[in-house]
């Protein structure tokens, strides 16, 4: 098993460097709303993030190679991914130690902007949904204490429960919310992610024409006519 | 000293070092929360509790409880973004010593009382205290983090009703010098320009502010800004080296209090270079200078009143004469290649700047000058209220503007106008239902002097509500003990205990921002709406309505008819009388309710992004700029020399001591330190040391140093290339840990102008413990 990972972190590396060098090209600003000018034509200005970034599934989808889309590894679980959180869909902690002074993104992204093997935590990297956020330590810290100043009542709802289907085999809806997360390849996909939550067909790029988010709105009812 | 972006990221890269957390706490599962019902999550629109941003949340509500937090994407703020802070922010009204009763003092100690009673017992003391003493001996303290109507009842109450000026609040800790910075130099209080700044410049300057932990989500604006243009260059102009130093292309550090001298040698530069552009002055721009050596407020009753006199700029020309580059890098520390280089960026026409600034710039015995001098950078060279054009000074609290500066919660101020001002008196008297002779046309004591005159007993009664003084006053010893004697009177409404509720004779039980409706006004002039989106706990009760209920207690209920289901709405709608004109107009309570936000002056249904340029407002006569506040309808250009600090290191304290905040922690850390993630990130204070001066003095990381100076010691843990790093020199402290409170060693020295005490700048020595 462990053999396996070493290789797919290998071949990863490789590809992380080059993916590094391709980031100002494949990176997408949520902040850049400002038009490029007002001649250029619709082809040239066409802004594709939309859609909770949506085209990230996309990108990530290409750039991924086939070893990694069907890496697995049983490192992680589901329980290890929550007790980082606070509530369903809070930045995780960082785990591991980090030094300041901060290392910025470029540190943080050199291994969870493609994720594989890493020598020193014996580990398979996950990988961040929004790499295209460069203050990583803006949300994600660590921990230095394990007391807390005063204890606390904080409670919150349930992690999703996995395997809802609507009929026997038909697709998982998408139990959590996308905002931040709407890249799939990169939480669901590969040998970082948490085994309870990987997909099984990795090898199909478009996520969401099956797999369509759940909310709690309740059955379609028709409004009643007005006369 | 200058440090590129790619030294950084080398530098930290070698340094870079992984352990398990496993290792770090074994055993320990940091995230297991208790889960609450099994219903869904519905999601509420807020503005964020702490900082001046003003980001949008979205707050997932399950049952009655708050559960989660996403960013608002409807929020132009922060676009679906916040910071650690802001994700956690919902946990503040969990932890378990939660105030929800009322306590009173009896016999030494407090004990549980009826809120009722409580209240009672507020105003008789009140009543008491105003007929033995007088009406200025009965005095309120809030905050920037009071809701807009909290500020509001207060300013009717005590200076419409009781007929007092001793109203003041934390922001005068915080936000004074950016007033008289903007009074004085175009008439009219908080920023021309918006957060849309930051997606249009190409150039941005930060002035002694640590953007990327103070205001991180504005920062990683800036961020996608620079990548998504490869050319914008974030410059780091400060005395300490901090995490926005790493993350920018370039940082000069400059020593203490000089600061004054490079914006000055900046525009020697720019008219040197004939970078002046001359059209814009010409038409736009006036001269003029104000006195000198003008003392540092150390004193009781110290006074002082600017006067402004008229120059031409051959006079500020000549005035410059002692700025020039080579003079200053003396000075400074600053190469005068540097300086040059910033002029240049400042002079270029084709580069769009902005500059930005917060507590490093204000809290500066020399304030209101150096927030002038910035503003003559951007003034000659006519980068001003245009998209990505503009100097932009942050606030640190989330209602700093729409409370204490709108409203006008300082001793001097009237929602509109000064209380000197007997158009201002008559306005306010008029929408308040209260005789113009009730309101005192004499300010009484800025927040400093009004904590000497607790400890002197010229104040008997003061009423604190959401902010910590016993924390954050500059030389605190002096004012504990004045707030700790006899025969004073405090009253303090909060949700935790605190060294402020420590020396509480009354305890009021406020409600949290989500547990109740109100409004916060954030850094750009937006107007924030919130609902009540959980219960209250307890007896629990919204800051407004607390004043209510003391002011009907003292006969006042013609002036608070208020009933308790609308008083939000009913407030907004009176307050809103005092701005109801095109350079102020505030947005219908509907609108506000209905969207993230809006920014004022909002005319016929349009915010202004930026003031004084017809382009974008409907205040602005003619087809250019218009400076409408002041009366020659220009912006003022100030000859404002440097001047030293109130205190420098000597041989007996040869350190400065610096003081401010850190990414994790927010103020006193009183609602922070209850959040677990953010705890156990920072669990505890630290001092920052440089690592050569620690190698001289011997101390190691995490040993424990005594931090002294004239007026106090604090023994505390060594920080040694930790968060920030100060020059040789230099310590820094974060001000949050009640534990240890750097401010007994600070010093009460002021702005004369603005009253705002200098953190930054005082001196000190280290021992090793």
């Amino acid at each position: 098993m462990e053999k396996s990972d070493q290789k797919v972190g290998k071949v990863f590396l490789i590809f992380a460097g080059i993916c590094i060098l391709a980031l100002p090209l494949i990176v997408f600003s949520a902040f850049s709303s400002e038009p490029k000018g007002t001649e250029t034509s619709i082809a040239e200005s066409q802004d594709m993030d939309f859609d909770d970034s949506g085209k990230a599934i996309f990108v990530n989808y290409d750039q991924v190679s086939k070893d990694y889309l069907e890496g697995t590894s049983t490192a992680r679980t589901l329980d290890e991914y929550y007790s980082l959180r606070q509530y369903p869909g809070s930045p995780p902690l960082i785990p591991h130690k980090v030094e300041e002074p901060d290392l910025a993104r470029v540190e943080c992204l050199t291994c969870h902007l493609q994720g594989g093997w890493t020598e020193e935590l014996k580990k398979n990297t996950p990988v961040t949904p929004h790499p295209e956020q460069e203050a990583c330590r803006q949300c994600h810290i660590t921990a230095t204490e394990a007391n807390l100043f005063v204890e606390t009542g904080w409670m919150s709802v349930a992690p999703p429960r996995l395997g809802r289907t609507a009929l026997p085999g038909a697709p998982l809806p998408i139990p959590h919310d996308i905002q931040m997360r709407g890249n799939c390849i990169a939480c669901h996909v590969g040998p970082g992610t948490v085994a309870t939550i990987r997909v099984e067909h990795p090898s199909r790029g478009n996520c969401r024409q099956c797999h369509v988010p759940e909310t709690n709105v309740g059955l379609f009812k028709r409004k009643a006519a007005t006369n | 000293m200058d440090i590129t972006r790619r030294d950084f990221i080398k530098s930290a890269a070698m340094q870079s070092a992984v352990a398990s957390a496993a290792v770090l706490f074994p055993g320990i599962s940091f995230g297991a929360w208790k889960t609450v019902g099994s219903g869904g999550i519905e999601w509420k629109k807020t503005p964020c509790r702490f900082c001046g941003t003003g980001c949008g949340l979205l707050v997932g509500v399950s049952g009655e409880r708050a559960v989660a937090v996403k960013g608002d994407p409807n929020c132009t703020v922060n676009k679906g973004l916040c910071c650690v802070k802001g994700y956690h922010s919902v946990q503040i009204l969990y932890g378990n010593d939660r105030i929800t009763k009322a306590l009173v003092r009896r016999n030494g100690k407090m004990v549980e009382t009826p809120l009722n009673e409580a209240l009672d017992l507020v105003a008789s003391k009140m009543q008491e205290t105003i007929k033995s003493h007088g009406k200025d001996a009965v005095a309120m303290y809030g905050s920037g983090q009071w809701s807009i109507t909290d500020g509001y009842v207060s300013s009717k109450l005590f200076k419409g009703c009781i007929g007092t000026n001793n109203l003041e609040a934390n922001a005068r800790l915080c936000m004074a010098s950016a007033v008289t910075g903007f009074l004085t130099s175009f008439g009219m209080d908080e920023p021309m320009g918006s957060y849309d700044d930051l997606d249009h410049a190409d150039v941005f300057i930060t002035w002694g502010n640590n953007m990327a932990e103070m205001h991180p989500v504005l920062f990683s604006r800036m961020l996608a800004n620079r990548k998504a243009k490869n050319h914008v260059k974030i410059i780091d102009f400060a005395t300490r080296t901090t995490r926005t130093s790493q993350a920018s292309d370039k940082s000069i550090l400059f020593k203490p209090q000089t600061d004054l001298a490079v914006a000055n040698a900046i525009c020697y530069e720019i008219i040197r270079n004939d970078w002046v552009n001359w059209d814009f002055v010409n038409k736009h721009v006036s001269f003029h200078k104000g006195k000198t050596n003008i003392g540092y407020g150390t004193q009781d009753h110290f006074k002082f009143k600017d006067k402004a006199e008229t120059v031409d700029f051959e006079a500020y020309k000549a005035f410059l004469e002692d700025y020039t580059p080579e003079k200053v890098e003396k000075l400074s520390g600053v190469p005068a290649k540097d300086i040059k280089y910033l002029a240049a960026l400042y002079g270029d026409p084709d580069q769009k700047i902005v500059s930005y600034w917060c507590m490093g710039m204000n809290q500066h015995t020399r304030g209101t000058w150096i927030n002038n001098l910035v503003y003559n950078c951007h003034l000659l060279v006519g980068k001003i209220s245009q998209p990505g054009n503009g100097p932009f000074s942050l606030t640190g609290q989330p209602s700093a503007c729409g409370t204490v500066r709108e409203v006008g919660t300082l001793t001097h101020k009237l929602p509109k106008g000064v209380v000197m001002k007997e158009g201002a008196r008559k306005l306010a008297a008029k929408i308040w239902d209260v005789p113009v002779e009730n309101i005192d046309p004499k300010p009484t004591y800025h927040t400093v002097e009004m904590f000497r005159a607790l400890d002197r007993g010229d104040i008997r009664f003061m009423w604190i509500q959401v902010t910590n003084p016993m924390v954050t006053m500059p030389n605190l010893n002096r004012y504990r003990d004045g707030a700790e004697k006899d025969d004073r009177f405090i009253v303090v409404s909060e949700i935790y205990p605190t060294p402020t509720s420590d020396v509480a004779d009354v305890i009021l039980p406020a409600a949290l921002w989500i547990e109740r409706e109100g409004f916060f006004g954030n850094s750009e002039r937006r107007t924030q709406h919130n609902e009540q989106i959980v219960p209250m706990p307890g007896d629990c009760m919204s800051n407004t309505w607390q004043i209510i209920e003391v002011a009907r207690r003292m006969g006042f209920e013609k002036q608070f008819p208020w009933s308790e289901e609308t008083y939000i709405e009913d407030c907004w709608n009176e307050y809103t009388q005092f701005h109801d004109n095109p350079k102020h107009r505030m947005a219908p309570y509907n609108d506000l309710k209905a969207k993230s936000g809006i920014v004022w002056p909002y005319v016929n249904g349009i915010e202004t992004k930026w003031r004084y340029n017809a382009k974008y407002d409907p205040a602005a006569e003619g087809d250019s700029f218009d400076f409408y506040g002041k009366p020659d309808r220009r912006a003022w250009i100030w000859l404002r020399p440097y001047e030293p600090p109130a205190e420098s290191p000597d041989s007996e304290y040869p350190f400065w001591l610096n003081t401010g905040r850190i990414l994790e922690h927010w103020h006193t850390g009183s609602m922070t330190r209850r959040v677990p993630v953010l705890h156990r990130a920072v669990p505890e204070a630290y001092v920052e040391i440089n690592p050569d001066d620690a190698d001289h003095l011997g101390i190691t990381n995490g040993s424990k140093v005594k931090v002294s100076s004239r007026r106090g010691s604090v023994t505390m843990k060594a920080s040694i290339n930790g968060r920030g790093r100060p020059p040789r020199g230099m310590v820094f402290v974060p001000f949050f840990d009640e534990s240890y409170l750097i401010n007994e060693a600070t010093l009460d020295a002021f702005c004369p102008i603005s009253k705002q005490p200098d953190y930054k700048k005082c001196a000190v020595k280290l021992e090793r413990v």
